[in-house]
């Protein structure tokens, strides 16, 4: 069967995993965190302030993340579901809370990457049912005027100069 | 499908530049890279080889702005062009909005452009993507050299589906800008 899924959040969602992403950075000490999609786009993130690389953190990191996931088919593993990256003063810790979605977790020496691990596995059962929740809700309709304004913007944005 | 936000009132969309090697898609990027407000791009990332050979992809993150409330983005890949690397194509077609299918004109490369236009539709549907959903372009580019097919025999060759097609030459940017408008429109339309 053909598909092509996409990913559509809701307000009740994006609040309850900005809650939940705020409180894993309280608890785990870790410095930045941001849910993204599979497809490397960011869903939302829990910083102390804004990180101008956030789109290009994200793409990477799914990217990486994806070329894992043919790494364990190689190996004739089921799935690696973690991936984990140590620096001399920043770790980078990714992780798969659904098909879609992943959770992209830095942190320095001030915290231990075993409280980082114990926590985000706990948060992401919780995230997951937010997620899978949504599949059922109906998502709101885009403005109808929304394919020929977008028209109008691309034509400006996009001309020799 | 993009990823909509509604509650952050955002909206992406993907779009991937596919061909053969050397056939012209980073130089699209870059070329898009340089010339478009410095306002509404992002940094350009490139996993590249020592010899600038895209190994894995490049990345441009461009942002449309607010439209209808809505902030409306496109991320806009490479794949990497040479055979050996098909399974990070694989990896980064996944979720894709859009192609933009690189023919690199010359006679020359007639049997690279036909392998690499295989293996799209191979890979394509081999993730199981509904098609009719996916904006498709030719880009038939490198207008500007000698040797080169006219645009109706590379149509004739390549374009089994009846898509958009447009001429360039990505290294004076000469129809770069046409060629991305053509799927942006066709993302936003397909994808509603």
């Amino acid at each position: 069967m053909a598909r092509r899924k996409g990913l559509v959040i809701n307000d009740r969602q994006f609040d309850r995993c900005d809650v939940l992403l705020r409180k894993l950075k309280e608890v785990t000490g870790s410095s930045f965190l941001a849910l993204i999609s599979t497809s490397g786009q960011p869903i939302t993130t829990a910083s102390d302030s804004y990180h101008p690389e956030t789109l290009s953190l994200a793409s990477l990191a799914a990217s990486s993340f994806a070329a894992t996931q043919q790494l364990a088919k190689i190996l004739d593993e089921n799935e690696f579901t973690l991936l984990f990256h140590e620096g001399k003063g920043l770790n980078l810790h990714v992780s798969q809370v659904t098909e879609q979605v992943l959770l992209i977790v830095t942190f320095g020496h001030e915290t231990q990457v075993g409280k980082v691990r114990l926590y985000t596995q706990r948060a992401i059962e919780v995230l997951r049912q937010i997620f899978e929740a949504a599949d059922d809700t109906p998502p709101p309709e885009m403005d109808a005027d929304f394919e020929s304004s977008a028209g109008t913007a691309i034509d400006d944005l996009f001309k020799d100069v | 499908m993009p990823l909509i936000n509604f509650a952050a009132r955002e909206i992406n969309y993907k779009i991937v530049y596919y061909g053969c090697g050397l056939c012209g898609k980073t130089t699209n990027l870059q070329y898009i890279h340089r010339k478009i407000n410095p306002d509404a791009r992002g940094k350009l990332v490139s996993i590249a080889t020592e010899e600038e050979r895209t190994l894995y992809f490049d990345f441009l993150p461009l942002t449309l702005g607010t439209v209808k409330g809505m902030q409306t983005r496109f991320h806009l890949y490479t794949v990497p062009g040479q055979s050996y690397y098909n399974a990070s194509r694989k990896l980064v077609l996944q979720g894709v909005d859009g192609v933009i299918f690189v023919a690199d004109s010359q006679i020359t490369r007639l049997d690279e452009n036909v392998e690499s236009y295989l293996n799209l539709w191979d890979n394509l549907l081999g993730q199981g993507d509904d098609l009719s959903k996916l904006g498709f372009v030719i880009q038939m580019n490198k207008r500007d050299l000698g040797d080169i097919f006219s645009v109706e025999d590379l149509n004739e060759l390549l374009n089994h589906t009846g898509s958009s097609v447009t001429e360039a030459s990505a290294i004076t940017g000469e129809g770069v800008f046409d060629t991305l408008k053509v799927v942006c429109k066709q993302v936003i339309a397909k994808t509603g």
